[in-house]
């Protein structure tokens, strides 16, 4: 089969049945069986993407702004500073638009299973999907290797598609920010034209 | 990337709930999507036709449809009781292309969820997403009315990645549709379905004298 190297863009059918799949999970097994598949299948996925190694932090972070890292694979990120990366498009928004367009309104269970993960797990995801989405990243950085060292992932601030922007409590802030390497003023710019803001080291 | 985790999801639900127990989630979302989408009414064929072409019915929320108006499908008084439908390109092939290119290899429990499915219900899934794509279409279809008239969908085949084709003799005799006739369109097509007003067969009608 011929792969072609162009953008191949999912069909808006798929998405909006994946949000159908996660709903009727939480008809069966509630707002805690929902966060636990999304958690879990994230997890699975992220094991199975390939392994890589660079030799440097530049090397890396050059591989991951032209999209040629694992850690790239669904979204446009920028480097902003050492340390700081930002996803320039939530790659749930088209999903999440095909949705409100065809069906309406979200299930009140999406909310529901942000919160309970905000409060079980950490205070990072302002939709769902965030929850698949960080945890893939946090499991996808386990297998990038810099410099022989691993790489570490946490997440700043995420916005939601109503606009809504979560953030860690304050205290966390200032020692993720101070990590990324970007003030809280910048920080807050940089939401303003991205999804999601996030620290990116490897490990000392 | 939500497309993406379907594959991770459906492998994570293989271990938690077996393939019988997956095959019903995706029952259930199909049935479940084609519910919200809501009802439609077409005052004749031509109407639903036209929409069906421009993509503005439910069911061609899954992509363009080629609609094959030469294949009329007639009572025994030629009175139109339904139409043969091809949908061009699977709506799961970006998905595949996608996981294949960016991960690896699909998952086995890809396959084993469809053969659970053409086993146990209908021998028509090609991949595990055909179950809720075809259930999709089974109740989207009986949301629709043409002239009054509630719409039922057959399923006549449908084509996988390398090529396997699945056929269904039975709907395609319901219709007197050849076999042969609905593999040249599955060569530029990957799915092939009737919808036909529900009920109705091609043996209804009074006879001619």
């Amino acid at each position: 089969m011929i792969i072609v190297a162009e953008e191949i863009n999912s069909n808006p059918f798929i998405d909006v049945s994946v949000f159908l799949f996660f709903e009727d999970i939480a008809d069966k097994q509630g707002v805690e069986g929902f966060t636990n598949y999304m958690i879990s299948q994230a997890e699975s996925l992220a094991k199975a993407v390939p392994e890589e190694e660079y030799e440097t932090w530049d090397d890396f972070a050059n591989a991951v702004s032209a999209g040629e890292s694992v850690f790239s694979s669904f979204e446009g990120i920028k480097q902003i500073s050492s340390n700081g990366f930002v996803t320039e498009i939530c790659p749930f928004s088209n999903a999440i638009r095909e949705y409100i367009k065809r069906l309406g309104n979200f299930n009140k269970v999406h909310q529901e299973a942000t919160d309970h993960y905000n409060n079980t797990v950490q205070p990072s995801a302002a939709f769902s999907a965030c929850m698949m989405h960080q945890t893939y990243r946090q499991e996808v950085a386990k297998r990038i290797k810099i410099g022989g060292k691993p790489l570490n992932y946490a997440q700043i601030a995420a916005k939601a598609y109503t606009g809504h922007v979560a953030m860690p409590p304050e205290a966390w802030k200032k020692v993720l920010l101070s990590k990324a390497g970007v003030s809280e003023t910048q920080g807050y710019m940089e939401m303003r034209e991205n999804a999601c803001l996030y620290v990116l080291y490897a490990q000392d | 990337m939500m497309d993406i985790a379907l594959y991770s999801l459906v492998d994570d639900m293989v271990s938690k709930a077996g393939t019988e127990g997956v095959v019903e989630y995706w029952l259930r979302v199909g049935e479940s999507y084609a519910e919200r989408m809501g009802k439609e009414a077409y005052v004749g064929w031509p109407a639903f036709n036209v929409a069906m072409k421009e993509g503005r019915t439910a069911l061609t929320m899954e992509g363009d449809v080629n609609v094959l108006t030469d294949l009329a499908i007639t009572d025994r008084d030629g009175d139109v009781i339904g139409y043969v439908y091809a949908l061009k390109t699977c709506p799961m092939a970006p998905t595949m292309n996608r996981y294949i290119q960016k991960i690896g290899p699909l998952p086995e429990s890809d396959g084993d969820v469809s053969d659970s499915f053409n086993v146990r219900i209908q021998d028509s899934a090609v991949c595990n997403y055909c179950i809720t794509h075809q259930k999709f279409r089974e109740v989207a279809s009986n949301n629709i009315t043409v002239a009054k008239q509630e719409l039922e969908c057959l399923q006549l085949a449908n084509k996988g990645r390398l090529g396997e084709v699945k056929m269904l003799p039975e709907n395609l005799s319901r219709i007197n549709v050849d076999e042969r006739h609905i593999k040249s369109i599955l060569r530029s097509a990957s799915c092939v379905y009737a919808l036909v007003i529900k009920g109705k067969t091609i043996s209804d009608g009074e006879l001619g004298l």
